[in-house]
């Protein structure tokens, strides 16, 4: 027994005295590599000063980062972008989401941070919105007469995760929840509202999130019942109920609008929301045309998905591949594919006016020699977007003419 | 082949003169390997995997009507019906207001334009030879019997009150001359008596449906139906339960990217028009995907906006392409 104790004493001093001296020779070693480096660059010694220092830095461990002898990456870094930060940053912890914020996505995260130190919290280059507003314009966001308390402090972050999350906008939480984490159901709170209780509504849906030259940052184009407070023109009054259900409640004012369904090719589908008009369109207020729920593009991508992927893959798209109604009807249309003049659409409104007179000619006597129907500009064009310059459907020097003139 | 043969021999002869036991178990690993692939195989030929769409090459298009001097161009037909008693097609040509006849041959007959007409977009037929047609501009149905040159709406009775407007989509008929209407903006189907009398409602228990776009009745009673926004494909039994769903936007395998109109042939085979893949994709009764037919594009068959289909009992294929209809068979 007593040998046996004399045995664990001798291994655990052995073991004790061997461990320090590893850690001796390690820190030393490590130290000796930072003294090494500040040799040849000694404004590094500077980057410590700061209020904030990368923690391989404030431990000299330059080799974290860098390789000292050999690297296909600039700055000798052993690792390019973001996979260098994921080594320390576990990715699975608030970087990956639904919806990624592109400098991560694209692993940019120089974008916002500093490397080696800063004097602004988690090393950000700019402080606050400062560092939002190098990418995200500040014209767009807070030019109005009205802005949100948060945005003018350029608190971004007290809505919108920077890295990651499974909600549209980047937002920490869904739309109806947000706002409710500072503004409580006070009676100031209800009388602004007429009284209705709106308390777990999409407040997004009426008020710009940022700025508005409206009081109380409401959306840009108003409903007119909405503006002249005429709640009861759709609602029970004191309820949030609507007088009557479904689109016929709308109809009864826009007595035409069911004329633009009544067409060959029609937008009558419930789609995702239970009352029809509201699909696209918000009842209270809008800061798109046409009052509708959101931007345009969003409006029509939430059903057809596949044309956003199609669209986000190609190469070249046409300038206004965003604004759909530019060229679609929504309602209905007699032509294909929703367009809002047929094979003319392209030449309405002076977008490609001398289209067909200097080029090569098209319309109804016009016929491909493959499909024997009348060609018009999408015949070598495909407006939604192409892998080919001039969204052309096929390479223009090799292939485009060939389908129709054979050599 | 010869390299084989020179890999065996080469074995063999190490297993005839080196009896080291790390070059044994090398040569065993080697035999393993060859005798999994062989398993892989048998399995592979036993229970086939579909592993990439094949594309039916043996159909070939036999038809293209575009419209000519006489019936003039098609303008955004919509609708289609061929007549197996009177061998007549009969399309919908909606932009063009009326209704156009060819023969067997595809060569023109006639063509029916009346004030009652003006959008015609779906059209069937029931036994008696009259024919039932959905007018969008209208959003009714219209009733035509063209022996007592009647054309006038249908009288839809008894039909339960929606949340929404009722406004029909496309139309089927069963063999009792049912019609079944697709009611748009509530999301059901209605079955009505061809004298527009409510029989009932089918609604789609399904999270991820979003509204019919097309409708078909087979020989069974067994309906079929596409939800293009969803991109499913729903099988429904003549008592109106579902019994499959199959399809979702997609671009993989099995898979719809906007399924816009679907038909069954003779073999219970499903025919679903995949508009923005450019193709028609087939599936068996479960979803399984059998075949594909067509790719995308302009030429003659290729589809390029493919919105309409219908097999007739010869197996011929007719699809609504843009302006034009491409008539399949095999």
């Amino acid at each position: 027994m007593k040998f046996f104790s004399y045995a664990l004493g001798i291994i655990i001093c052995f073991v004790v005295i061997v461990g320090f001296e590893e850690t001796s020779i390690y820190a030393k070693s490590k130290v000796d590599t930072f003294a090494l480096c500040l040799e040849c660059h000694p404004k590094t010694k500077d980057l410590t000063m700061k209020g904030r220092v990368h923690q391989p830095l404030k431990e000299g461990k330059c080799t974290e980062c860098h390789n000292p002898h050999v690297s296909k990456h600039p700055t000798l870094l052993s690792d390019i972008g973001g996979e260098l930060c994921y080594n320390c940053h576990d990715r699975k912890k608030g970087f990956i989401g639904i919806v990624v914020h592109r400098p991560v996505e694209e692993g940019n995260c120089l974008v916002c941070h500093n490397a080696h130190s800063s004097d602004i919290k988690a090393l950000l280059k700019k402080a606050g919105g400062d560092g939002c507003f190098s990418c995200h314009p500040k014209e767009g966001i807070i030019a109005k007469k009205n802005i949100h308390p948060e945005v003018r402090k350029g608190n971004c972050s007290s809505c919108h995760n920077p890295h990651a999350s499974d909600r549209e906008g980047l937002l920490n939480k869904d739309r109806r929840s947000l706002c409710a984490g500072c503004h409580t159901e006070t009676v100031a709170f209800a009388n602004m509202h007429m009284g209705y209780k709106v308390g777990g509504s999409d407040c997004l849906g009426c008020h710009s999130p940022h700025s508005s030259n409206r009081k109380g940052i409401l959306k840009a184009s108003l409903h007119k019942p909405f503006e002249e407070n005429k709640c009861s023109s759709c609602h029970v009054a004191g309820s949030t109920a609507v007088v009557r259900t479904g689109m016929s409640l709308c109809v009864d004012c826009h007595k035409t609008s069911m004329e633009g369904f009544n067409k060959i090719s029609n937008h009558l589908i419930l789609g995702k929301n239970d009352s029809f008009c509201n699909s696209c369109h918000n009842p209270h207020a809008s800061d798109e045309r046409y009052l509708l729920k959101d931007k345009e593009k969003r409006v029509c991508y939430e059903c057809h998905t596949d044309t956003k992927d199609y669209v986000a893959k190609s190469a070249h798209k046409h300038p206004k591949i965003g604004e759909c109604l530019d060229c679609h009807v929504a309602h209905g249309s007699n032509a294909l594919f929703f367009l809002s003049k047929g094979s003319n659409t392209c030449s309405q409104e002076k977008c490609h006016e001398t289209q067909g007179t200097f080029t090569h000619p098209i319309g109804e006597k016009i016929i491909d020699p493959r499909s024997k129907v009348a060609m018009d500009c999408s015949t070598c064009h495909n407006p939604m977007g192409s892998p080919e310059s001039s969204i052309l459907r096929f390479e223009k020097d090799k292939e485009l003419c060939v389908q129709c003139h054979q050599m | 082949m010869s390299s084989n043969v020179s890999g065996a021999k080469v074995m063999i002869r190490k297993i005839n003169t080196n009896d080291n036991g790390q070059q044994a178990s090398y040569i065993s690993w080697k035999v393993f390997s060859y005798i999994q692939l062989l398993i892989l195989f048998v399995l592979y030929f036993l229970f086939p995997v579909q592993l990439y769409s094949k594309e039916k090459a043996e159909i070939k298009v036999v038809a293209v009507i575009s419209g000519d001097e006489i019936v003039g161009k098609l303008n955004k037909p919509s609708g289609l019906f061929f007549d197996e008693i009177r061998k007549r097609l009969y399309v919908a040509d909606s932009g063009n207001n009326r209704l156009i006849s060819f023969d067997s041959e595809f060569k023109y007959l006639n063509e029916l334009s009346h004030e009652e007409l003006i959008l015609p977009t779906s059209i069937v037929r029931n036994k008696e030879g009259h024919f039932f047609i959905l007018d969008n501009g209208k959003a009714d149905i219209i009733f035509i019997d063209l022996e007592k040159k009647v054309v006038e709406p249908l009288s839809l009775t008894g039909i339960p009150p929606g949340k929404e407007k009722f406004v029909p989509g496309r139309i089927a008929i069963d063999k009792a001359n049912r019609l079944y209407i697709i009611d748009k903006l509530n999301k059901r189907l209605l079955i009505v008596e061809q004298t527009g009398k409510f029989v009932r409602e089918i609604t789609v228990k399904d999270k991820n449906f979003l509204g019919l776009t097309d409708v078909r009745v087979d020989n069974n009673g067994d309906i079929y139906a596409v939800d293009a926004v969803s991109g499913s494909v729903y099988v429904f039994d003549n008592k109106g339960e579902m019994v499959s769903r199959f399809g979702g936007r997609a671009s993989s395998i099995g898979t719809l990217r906007f399924p816009v109109s679907l038909a069954i042939d003779k073999n219970g085979l499903i025919y679903v028009v995949d508009q923005h893949a450019g193709k028609v994709s087939v599936f068996d009764k479960k979803g399984s995907l059998q075949y594909t037919i067509a790719k995308p594009g302009v030429k003659e068959g290729e589809l390029s906006n493919p919105s309409y289909i219908f097999i007739d009992r010869e197996g011929r294929i007719y699809l609504i392409d843009g302006n034009r209809i491409q008539v399949f068979k095999e």
